[in-house]
């Protein structure tokens, strides 16, 4: 419980599992399942069979009923429901490693799906599951190895039934159980079936495998998922297709709060070849056709008159028409009010009010898109049984089925989740109000008596892609006779994620303040706050969530206090992390990687002056440390070389934690050269790519990547290495410029070359 | 939804040519009221009566001024700028006190075809009378029905111009109106076929094709208002967008064009040539797609009888045909064309069907007044909306991926390959356009009239 | 109207307007080729169309009739194609995936094009948008392809 709450602070975990447990049978989980996977065409499936095997979920813990994780199929390939969905990191591979090992079956004869909601599934912290948070692994592991090794375990009782011998006398191979005296080999494909049908052994008792000869567990296994990731074969949300399907499209109101008050020319688009209903919904008017373009081009051609909603449903905010972005970072910047402490030690106001030199400086951050390039879907259809199946993609099995229980009137038994592969998600799939096509699709299919697939257009996506939230942080700063830092304070107006969907409340919300507060550096006085001021629109989790800004300020301040005091930024650093022997060794790695340190301006082979900046970041249990190289280019910075060392305390596949260094480091960049998602007369400027750029390739650097194990505790992977990658990016450019960079994107700004 | 592109209307007067014009008059001259055929005549209101108003207000397209997205129709509000300061459309519904309520039918005449208001002001000729003087007594009666029984009245005071004294003082258009206005309706030319003089009325006068298409002298006059001038939309440069010659020239006319091909561009905003964009897209969506076909081709009639200059344009292979050879190739712009362009328009720049138009060819590939390309490259352009139904591809905004630069050497690109021969384009150029510009809606902006 | 998708004739009913993309997807059942931004701007879209890479959410379908397709679903019957799903296995380069099919599409249209890319051609041709940055990874892919090997990422 404490680990939850400290991984998302203020929410109950509650908040995700509220709704009665879902005892589902391992049968008609995985037929559920399959069905996805099997192909476009998913037949109808009923409730529970009934069969004598299925263990009611509720009486064992979760995560250790190991049929409703496992099947294995007469060829031995193995079955994992994974409690995690996979949307990118790899989190597949990394299950079917973990419990590989412990099973005794190689990753590669794996076929993993995502779990559907249910109690079984809840294993973090045996209250909730989501995906996100960098949580899987770490939240998971011991409890993925018992399962693996349950499984063994279940296995070899069987074959030991089977071949009359005592179990002691068993061992296995990968895919085989083994008797040494007899020479006989039984592949599990043959045992499985009488194997689950045992009772699941207490996950106390299971003997784990000496870390000492893993096989697979910290090798670099190839990820399951690429080669039809690489063919077209993958299937995610927007693909899924069931029979008697229609298709809705949607066209948003402009400003979250308006509501339809008429549609003028309904009859004539229902009037139009294909198209089978012209549909009022809440903010929104659709339209189900045969075919989704029908569909599309039918609700652009609806013209609508919006009137202020009275009732909005819960969570909405009625957006005001004249909201400006730009004005609200103004409005941040000045934001005055009570100020909720989020870490302080020393006296940081004291020593500053009486310093002779303060150096102050206001930092601002910007609304971002998730931008995950698949838009989003639903599909939708209610069974004759009074069911309802939902194929969408969410980050949250149990949340979103608690939430379509309140919409419905179902049971949450009633619903079933099915939670394909995700098109990239960086927090953008977690529940949010008014942001998913569910309560859409659901509604229209309701209506129209057939399934029916909503899919969002990029330009309504970004009409309801909530954002990543802005903040304005001041900051004070003072130094001591040596020139180092003697005092820190910062004041962030900002609203965190997790207050702007859960409620404000009394206490400080450290997704709002974390990369500000539980920095490592010993300063002698600090004081981090944060004003609260609630956002005109709605806001989410976005990858490395309050850290992938806050790190940005920090250590962009910290470089700023480094050339007040005449100090080297890495220097700097050094002297304030003395203490700290796991994060002055990474900073010694990541400067070793970059073939020593240069902060320059020095001039390249190419005769471009460049410079680098350096900056650190602690999210998520890990430890990570960028150096950025950067010249200016027409005015523009360019970004040559990025050097990242990760310090996750343990890891499982490090070619996995590689490719997602890589690709955080990416979505850092994009941030601090070019994201930004600006908001003009209450509508976003812009919606779709054309003038919400992201990363292209040509502005991709190397990333060249280190991993550290301490052996500290294992943190997260997917979103650490992020957050020190933007202030590498700016204190690279202060350093060449001379001039602070004190907001995000640097394509606001103007250097000269 | 979103911001709505600039007005074509949104013109830029020279009140230093007007000075010039400004003469000592007598008083009585600058102020009196126009006489109008229906002084003292009774209004009439059928519903056939109203119904053709309610037609005729499509072809004027009263709400491309007079109506704002956001707003009640008709309700005024349009910002206009001018060099000297803004102007705003006036509130032309029947409302009593803020609109038009107390007007009868030949003060109605006399706004609409003479710029004169019932209390005796001039009204600047942004509001198109000088074309609006052809129409016929029988439109405007009909205009009149529609405007007091069908249009909602709304209470809405116009904003004031924010012109300073003197400038701002009007008897002297009475003037102007002397010198550039002809004072007649649309006159029957007897050696042309009823549906060619049924294209010119509606070019010439309701349609005021003119306010964009033909060029404009010093005192902001449109240097020819019927089909005798070879001035007559010629093509003119008008708030960021070139809006071409719809005469028989041969580059940079619409000499290529067959009946049929202008036919199908005004009925349904696409031809193999060409689709509608810039400010063209708002003229279309409020004004031509609710045309008849009967109308629709009498107009095609009418421009295709405008004769031209020059040759037609002549197609050239592309140099270009690949990203791989436009990396190679060391051609400015040919690499950002075939990355960001080409996808629609086409390697060989011809656009798809009607779908995508040809960059090969077009109009605003030729000549020397890039703006229109300049403009549409950085803001891409808004919806064209056909019998009610939006458009299926759009044309995107490059302001955030392309810089200055990269603009001005891909339209060179276009400009010099496949045949075009326009000239080059000037970074400063496109800075200018845009600071001066907005990107264009995503979302399909058709003015509502009730 | 006819369409000639991986060899194989489809009678495909659609206006003609319609784009290639939404053909292949609902009323040809081929979901390989993925929607990401209807704007050609992502190129998660793309496919062979004559062998020239094509976005086919902004290519109409009339302008289509007697070219040969190639999507994502046929690419190993290509020989180039094949060899580059070989290499993006090998080099590990799909993450969440959802770009990926586009991406082996710009590929196999470089590598037909020209065998052995040089840096600034595979820079030219490879502008297809990842969110989950695997740029570095499709690099270092094509520059096996094209017999540039370095060390694996």
């Amino acid at each position: 419980m404490d680990m939850i709450k400290g991984l998302i602070p203020g929410v109950d975990p509650q908040d995700f599992t509220h709704g009665a447990p879902v005892n589902l049978s391992r049968r008609s989980v995985l037929r559920g399942a399959l069905g996805i996977g099997a192909g476009a065409m998913v037949l109808g499936f009923g409730l529970p069979s009934g069969t004598a095997r299925a263990q009611a979920a509720a009486t064992m813990a979760p995560g250790s009923n190991v049929p409703a994780f496992l099947e294995i199929r007469p060829d031995s390939t193995v079955r994992l429901l994974s409690p995690f969905v996979e949307g990118g990191q790899g989190i597949f591979t990394g299950m079917a490693q973990i419990i590989g090992e412990e099973l005794d079956a190689d990753p590669s004869s794996f076929i993993v799906e995502n779990a559907p909601a249910g109690a079984d599934y809840l294993v973090i912290g045996g209250q909730m599951r989501i995906t996100g948070g960098s949580m899987s692994v770490r939240m998971s592991y011991p409890l993925m190895r018992k399962l693996g090794a349950s499984a063994r375990a279940m296995l070899i009782t069987a074959a030991a039934d089977q071949l009359q011998v005592p179990a002691s006398e068993l061992t296995t191979e990968p895919g085989v159980v083994i008797h040494a005296g007899s020479n006989r080999r039984i592949a599990y494909g043959d045992l499985a079936t009488a194997a689950f049908d045992l009772p699941v052994p207490d996950p106390e008792t299971v003997a784990l495998r000496d870390p000492a000869t893993f096989r697979w567990i910290r090798q670099p296994v190839k990820r399951l998922d690429v080669y039809d990731k690489s063919t077209g074969r993958a299937e995610y949300s927007i693909d899924v297709t069931v029979d008697g399907m229609l298709h809705g499209a949607v066209q948003h109101a402009p400003r979250l709060g308006l509501m339809v008050e008429t549609i003028r020319n309904r009859d004539q688009v229902a009037a139009l070849p294909g198209v089978h209903a012209v549909e009022i919904l809440d903010g929104a008017v659709a339209v189900v056709a045969q075919r989704w373009w029908t569909a599309k081009r039918a609700v652009e051609a609806l013209e609508v008159d919006w009137v202020e909603g009275t009732d909005l449903p819960k969570g909405w905010r009625a957006l005001p028409a004249d909201f400006s972005s730009d004005a609200f970072a103004q409005e941040l910047a000045a934001a005055t009010g009570p100020e909720t402490e989020a870490e302080a030690h020393g006296d940081a106001p004291g020593v500053l009010d009486a310093a002779q030199t303060v150096i102050s400086a206001t930092y601002h951050s910007q609304y971002l898109h998730h931008a995950q390039l698949e838009p989003p879907s639903t599909l939708a259809r209610f069974n004759p049984d009074g069911t309802l199946d939902l194929w969408l993609p969410n980050q949250a099995p149990e949340q979103y089925q608690a939430a379509v229980a309140g919409l419905t009137g179902l049971e949450p038994a009633q619903i079933n989740i099915h939670s394909p592969i995700l098109g990239g998600f960086f927090g953008r799939h977690f529940l949010y109000p008014a942001a998913s096509a569910y309560p859409q699709a659901i509604e229209l299919a309701r209506r129209t008596g057939r399934p029916v697939k909503v899919i969002w257009t990029r330009e309504q996506e970004f009409l309801r892609d909530p954002m990543r939230p802005m903040a304005a942080v001041r900051f004070r700063g003072t130094l001591d006779d040596n020139g180092m830092p003697l005092a820190i304070e910062a004041v962030s107006a900002t609203e965190g994620p997790t207050e702007a969907v859960y409620g404000h409340g009394d206490s400080v919300d450290e997704t709002a303040v974390e990369g500000l507060s539980k920095k490592a550096y010993a300063i002698p006085n600090l004081r981090i706050a944060q004003v609260y001021v609630e956002n005109p629109v709605m806001l989410a989790y976005w990858r490395s969530v309050g850290n992938s800004m806050n790190d940005f300020f920090y250590e962009s301040f910290l470089d700023e206090l480094a050339n007040a005091g005449g100090q080297d930024p890495l220097a700097l650093r050094k002297h304030l992390l003395r203490d700290t022997p796991r994060l002055t060794k990474l900073l010694e790695a990541v400067v070793d990687l970059s073939g020593g340190w240069k902060r320059g301006p020095f001039t390249a082979e190419d005769g471009s002056m460049r410079a680098r900046g350096i900056g650190m970041a602690s999210p998520f249990g890990s430890e990570a440390a960028a150096i950025a190289e950067v010249s200016i280019e027409n005015g523009q910075v360019r970004v040559h070389d990025i050097w990242e060392v990760l310090d996750p305390g343990a890891i499982v596949n490090p070619m996995l934690v590689r490719q997602q260094i890589r690709g955080a480091a990416a979505l850092g960049l994009s941030q601090v050269l070019m994201e930004e998602a600006r908001w003009d007369k209450g509508e976003p400027v812009a919606r779709n790519y054309d003038m919400y750029s992201i990363l292209p390739p040509d502005q991709m650097p190397e990333i060249h990547v280190g991993i550290l194990e301490s052996g500290a505790p294992i943190g997260g992977v997917g979103e650490p290495p992020l957050p020190a990658v933007p202030p590498a990016v700016a204190n690279a450019v202060a350093a060449l410029t001379g001039k602070p960079v004190r907001r995000m994107p640097l394509s606001r700004l103007r250097f000269d070359s | 939804m979103t911001q709505r592109p600039d007005s074509p209307l949104k013109k830029r007067f020279s009140f230093a040519g007007i000075a010039l014009i400004i003469l000592a008059g007598g008083g009585w001259f600058v102020t009196r009221l126009p006489s109008s055929p229906f002084d003292g005549a009774a209004p009439q209101a059928t519903p056939d009566l109203i119904a053709r108003g309610e037609y005729v207000a499509r072809q004027a397209d009263c709400v491309a001024c007079h109506s704002l997205e956001d707003g009640a129709p008709f309700a005024g509000g349009l910002e206009m700028g001018t060099p000297l300061g803004s102007i705003f459309a006036t509130n032309i519904t029947p409302d009593p006190q803020t609109g038009i309520g107390t007007y009868t039918l030949a003060d109605f005449d006399r706004a609409l075809r003479h710029g004169v208001t019932p209390d005796r002001r001039r009204l600047y000729p942004a509001m198109p009378y000088p074309s609006y003087e052809k129409m016929s007594d029988d439109d405007i009666s009909a205009l009149y029905a529609f405007f007091m029984n069908d249009v909602t009245p709304v209470q809405q005071a116009a904003a004031q111009s924010d012109i300073p004294w003197p400038l701002n003082i009007r008897w002297p258009l009475a003037l102007w109106n002397v010198v550039f206005t002809t004072g007649q309706t649309y006159q029957t030319d007897p050696d042309q076929s009823e549906q060619w003089n049924r294209g010119a009325y509606l070019v010439e006068g309701a349609g005021h094709c003119g306010s964009c298409h033909t060029p404009r002298g010093m005192a902001m006059n449109e240097q020819g208002l019927d089909s005798s001038d070879p001035d007559f939309l010629s093509g003119a440069l008008l708030d960021g967008w070139f809006a071409p010659s719809l005469r028989g020239d041969g580059a940079a006319g619409i000499g290529r064009w067959s009946e049929d091909d202008l036919f199908a561009f005004l009925s349904q905003g696409r031809n193999d040539h060409a689709v509608v964009f810039g400010s063209m897209t708002e003229a279309f969506n409020n004004s031509l797609q609710f045309m008849t076909d009967d109308d629709l081709r009498a107009i095609s009639v009418y421009l295709k009888s405008l004769p031209g200059q020059g040759p037609g344009w002549q197609a050239q292979p592309a140099t270009v045909t690949s990203l791989v050879e436009a990396a190679q190739s060391g051609l400015p712009g040919a690499e950002t064309y075939m990355a960001n362009c080409a996808a629609c328009h086409g390697r060989d720049g011809l656009g798809q069907n009607e779908w995508i138009p040809a960059l090969a060819g077009a109009t605003s590939s030729q000549g020397t007044e890039p703006a229109s390309q300049i403009n549409v490259t950085l803001n891409g352009s808004g919806r064209v909306v056909a019998d009610g139904m939006p458009d299926s591809y759009r044309m995107p905004p490059y302001r955030d991926r392309l810089n200055d630069t990269q603009i001005a050497e891909v339209l060179q690109f276009v400009r010099s390959s496949w045949g075009n021969t326009g000239t080059p384009v000037d970074t400063d150029a496109v800075a200018d356009l845009r600071m001066r510009t907005d990107p264009a809606s995503v979302a399909p902006i058709v003015l509502q009239m009730r | 109207m006819q369409l000639n998708i991986n060899g194989q004739t489809h009678e495909v009913d659609a206006d003609a307007d319609t784009p290639l993309l939404w053909v292949l997807r609902d009323n040809l059942g081929m979901t390989g080729t993925k929607f990401g931004c209807g704007l050609a701007q992502c190129g998660a879209c793309s496919v062979l169309v004559d062998g020239q890479v094509t976005r086919s959410c902004v290519t109409t379908v009339d302008m289509l009739e007697g070219t040969e397709i190639t999507t994502i679903e046929a690419i190993e019957q290509d020989d180039v194609g094949a060899r580059v799903v070989e290499k993006w296995v090998e080099h590990q380069v799909p993450q969440c995936g959802y770009c990926q099919s586009g991406q082996v599409m710009a590929a196999t249209a470089l590598l037909k094009e020209v065998a052995q890319p040089t840096e600034e051609d595979v820079r030219a041709a490879m502008i297809n948008l990842c969110r989950c940055g695997t740029y570095n990874y499709i690099k270092a892919a094509i520059d096996d392809l094209s017999g540039r090997k370095g060390e694996p990422l």
